[in-house]
């Protein structure tokens, strides 16, 4: 078959504050004409700078050292800037990875289809009208599925949802009918079942329109439904090469091999089964109501409500699960939990204590602590690692020399070196930031630990490292989690007991042994089914569910 | 090539970066030696200062109006005192005027701007209200209202123009650390049990020097620029000190022959109010901040 993008011997280095450092070393990918090609690797990896290169996107200070990029048998790298110019959006183009900021607020859809269109036309020296490219646009629209084009031509991106402006993003890809398509990581921002229709509908696209594809990602159940061909890449270099089935099943490289490992399976014999707790509970939640009120300057502004009528308890040394999609209210009731926000009615009980009645004191504070999604927002950026942990210390009634050796004990506890005391976030890596705020959470000497998404903003094999650190502190100091997230195969393995919340309801309580077995209600059925897979036989496991449950209850599913 | 070990990327600290791009960004470092130069200047000023006697009332009339020559490089004024030796000194009222103005609102706008950024409510609305009366004022009014009711000298230009500069920093500081309290860390500081003290000074306060520095050096142009004009309307500081601004306002009358009467203190003018603004420029592209 004949190769449609043959790079050989890329080698791309950055120039930064008068260092020089070689991102790409030696990238040798080729993507045949019609193929699915994944390039895997984690954050810093040189997956994004490979796809840049390709696209002639790439910043000032980066230098093509050596190397080709041969697309349909012409090297790119040495056409004129205005032929260069000229194969964006019609030779290849890329989706974009965040759905929301890829769109400028102020325009109507529409207009940002528009000029796209303009541009490339007057690039390649074409006459077009409005009419004309409106009824091109029209078109486009409903290749992706968005079915209403009328109204998504004339809406502003805020008024679509995630996996509309998703929609759109593929469909401003596709307006030139380019012969290569490059995804970086779509549909990362949304949600599982998102996610899934998305991929479905690249999928769909690609063939149907004998695209070839180049897919960027770091989930490696995703690559399994898009690529037939995956390089991996680690440190700027690839590492790894072959066919999705033999990459898979037979990895020869140690780093694939901890690549694959670290994806915690949803069924099948490596499945791991927390053992249940059966203890008092520590947590317990009867009716709590939960609406937002806006308030207007004249007039009674809506109402929302986030939560609704949620009754669930938790064990002490349980590891409770909480999952749902975005917006769902999972974080609103961790919020109320920690006597952030008030019930609007309902009572929250932690530890025997009301909530909002005596729970506000210092002692609740020390009681339940909690570790945010983002470790490089919630550390701040001017503090050393020392100075962040010394605030609850001193808060508990540590002074001097005590403080320092507590401090030790905690950096030893999330298995830190001593020596980063000193550090400043920046100088540390996700994982090790992610490390130091649960040390922070630990140094207040809490019993619950609300754990709000830990792990969705590392990479997967930095996941497992936080997973397994969490698991020890659990067994070794009695704690209990609260543990919120979208992830359903890590909840699989990591909690006792999960929780699955729907619009605001609690819809689907209990052991993840039998939720996942014979999952009750049919939308923990499609969140399931939705969950992208290492292998045939877990798709198999999955639940089974109908086209028809899922337009029930999932918002962004095809009309 | 040198090329960083290709595990691990060198981490470069903060202040390596930040000096980094200041140092490669030509005008910023023109500003800064600009504003060097004003401070050394100001600060020696009885010993680089030709002829020290005439910063005061000295009268010598055998040379009045004398262009710039070899001995008095930038001519002399009515009376016949050296205009370099004025100017010279000058500088140091000017900058006298800066610290003392900054030195005071800066503090101020701050504080009130990081309460009223992190309490809600009440704090808030009554912090932000006066600020916004207080910007609605004139600055030329106030300053004019202040030298009628007080006498007209450099304390009270100084206080005239205090009045009034706090509310830009007050407004700056108040975006700044309201969006900075929005941010986990802040919670997390919270939960931990810290108190509202640690978390103003120690969790917002760090995150704002970068802004306040490149403010208060784009303002210490202003403050020059805005003294020289109290004093060319007679509402500063009085002769015979040595005022830039009223240096020009004795020149004005001579133009155009006796142009380097006018000349040498514009010039002065111009140039410490550029060194200024080409150092907050510097700043504020070395913070990446947004002021």
């Amino acid at each position: 078959m004949n190769n449609l993008l043959d790079i050989q011997n890329l080698n791309v280095s950055f120039r930064n504050y008068g260092l020089e450092s070689n991102v790409l070393k030696d990238v040798g990918l080729r993507i045949p004409e019609g193929g699915r090609v994944a390039l895997i690797g984690e954050t810093g990896s040189g997956k994004s700078v490979t796809s840049k290169t390709i696209l002639g996107t790439l910043p000032e200070n980066a230098i093509i050292e050596s190397g080709s990029i041969r697309f349909d048998g012409e090297d790119v790298l040495s056409l004129s800037h205005g032929k260069r110019e000229a194969m964006k959006g019609t030779a290849f183009s890329i989706i974009m990875q965040d759905p929301l900021s890829s769109f400028n607020p102020v325009f109507r859809i529409g207009r940002h289809l528009d000029d796209v269109l303009r541009f490339a036309d007057r690039r390649l020296g074409e006459n077009s009208n409005a009419a004309d490219r409106k009824r091109r646009i029209e078109r486009v629209l409903r290749q992706v599925q968005l079915s209403d084009t009328e109204r998504v031509y004339s809406a502003y991106p805020s008024q679509l949802s995630g996996g509309m402006r998703q929609r759109v993003l593929i469909g401003l890809a596709l307006l030139h009918q380019p012969r290569l398509l490059i995804a970086d990581e779509p549909g990362t921002a949304l949600d599982v079942t998102t996610q899934d229709e998305i991929m479905k509908l690249i999928n769909r696209l690609v063939s149907e329109n004998g695209l070839s594809l180049l897919m960027i990602t770091h989930n490696l159940g995703v690559v399994r439904k898009m690529a037939d061909d995956i390089y991996v890449m680690r440190h700027g270099e690839i590492v790894e090469h072959g066919s999705f089935r033999t990459l898979f099943k037979t990895p020869q490289q140690a780093y694939t091999r901890e690549l694959i490992a670290a994806i915690p399976p949803l069924y099948g014999p490596d499945v791991e089964d927390q053992p249940p707790v059966d203890a008092e509970p520590i947590i317990s939640l009867s009716d709590v109501s939960k609406s937002f009120d806006e308030k207007l300057l004249f007039g009674r502004g809506r109402s929302h409500l986030a939560v609704k009528d949620v009754t669930l308890s938790v064990g002490r040394g349980e590891i409770f699960g909480l999952a749902g999609e975005s917006g769902s209210g999972k974080t609103t009731v961790a919020r109320m939990i920690m006597g952030l926000i008030r019930a609007t009615s309902g009572t929250v009980q932690v530890d025997g204590d009301t909530v909002g009645t005596k729970g506000q004191g210092p002692d609740f504070r020390r009681l339940i602590q909690i570790v945010y999604q983002n470790p490089g927002t919630s550390l701040n950026p001017k503090r050393t690692v020392g100075q962040t942990l010394s605030v609850p210390l001193r808060f508990a009634g540590l002074r001097g020399p005590d403080v320092e050796k507590r401090i030790h004990e905690l950096l030893a506890h999330v298995e830190l070196a001593p020596h980063y005391i000193s550090k400043y976030p920046h100088e540390l890596s996700g994982g090790q930031k992610q490390r130091v705020a649960i040390a922070r959470a630990l140094a207040a000497d809490p019993k619950i630990i609300v754990l709000d998404e830990p792990t969705s903003a590392l990479d997967v094999s930095v996941q497992k490292n936080v997973i397994d650190l969490l698991q020890r502190l659990r067994d070794g100091m009695g704690l209990t989690f609260l543990f919120i997230s979208h992830d359903l195969s890590l909840m699989r393995n990591f909690c006792s007991r999960i929780a699955i919340m729907l619009r605001g309801e609690l819809v689907e309580t209990g052991e993840p042994r039998t939720v996942f077995a014979e999952p009750q209600h049919p939308y923990t059925r499609a969140l399931i089914a939705a969950v992208p897979v290492m292998s045939d036989e877990e798709d198999r496991l999955k639940p089974k569910t109908s086209l028809d449950e899922q337009r029930r209850y999932l918002a962004d599913t095809v009309a | 090539m040198s090329v960083a070990s290709s595990n691990e990327p060198a981490v470069l600290s903060t202040r390596y970066m930040a000096w980094y791009r200041f140092s490669r960004n030509p005008s910023a470092v023109a500003g800064g030696l600009i504003v060097l130069s004003v401070i050394f200047v100001a600060i020696f000023a009885p010993l680089l200062a030709p002829y020290p006697d005439d910063v005061g009332a000295a009268v010598n009339f055998r040379i009045r109006h004398m262009g710039p020559d070899a001995e008095h490089w930038m001519g002399t004024d009515k009376v016949g005192r050296d205009i370099l030796t004025r100017v010279i000194f000058g500088f140091r009222i000017s900058l006298l005027l800066v610290v003392g103005v900054l030195g005071f609102a800066v503090p101020i706008g701050t504080a009130l701007g990081m309460a009223a950024g992190y309490f809600s409510g009440t704090t808030e609305k009554i912090i932000t209200g006066f600020t916004n009366v207080m910007l609605a004022i004139p600055p030329l009014i106030m300053a004019l209202a202040i030298g009628n009711v007080l006498e007209p000298n450099l304390v009270n230009a100084m206080l005239a123009i205090t009045l009034l500069w706090w509310t830009w920093h007050a407004r700056l500081i108040y975006r700044v650390s309201k969006s900075i309290a929005t941010e986990d860390f802040v919670e997390a500081a919270r939960l931990a049990g810290a108190s509202h003290w640690h978390v103003l000074t120690r969790e917002i306060l760090p995150n704002c020097v970068s802004v306040i520095s490149v403010k208060t050096t784009l303002d210490a142009a202003f403050v020059i620029l805005f003294g020289a004009t109290l004093s060319f309307l007679g509402l500063g500081v009085k002769p015979p000190t040595p005022d830039l601004g009223s240096m020009v306002a004795d020149g004005r009358q001579f133009l155009p022959e006796m142009w380097w009467e006018v000349l040498g203190p514009g010039f002065a003018i111009f140039y410490a109010t550029l060194g200024f603004n080409l150092l907050g420029d510097g700043l504020r592209d070395m913070f990446d901040v947004e002021v």
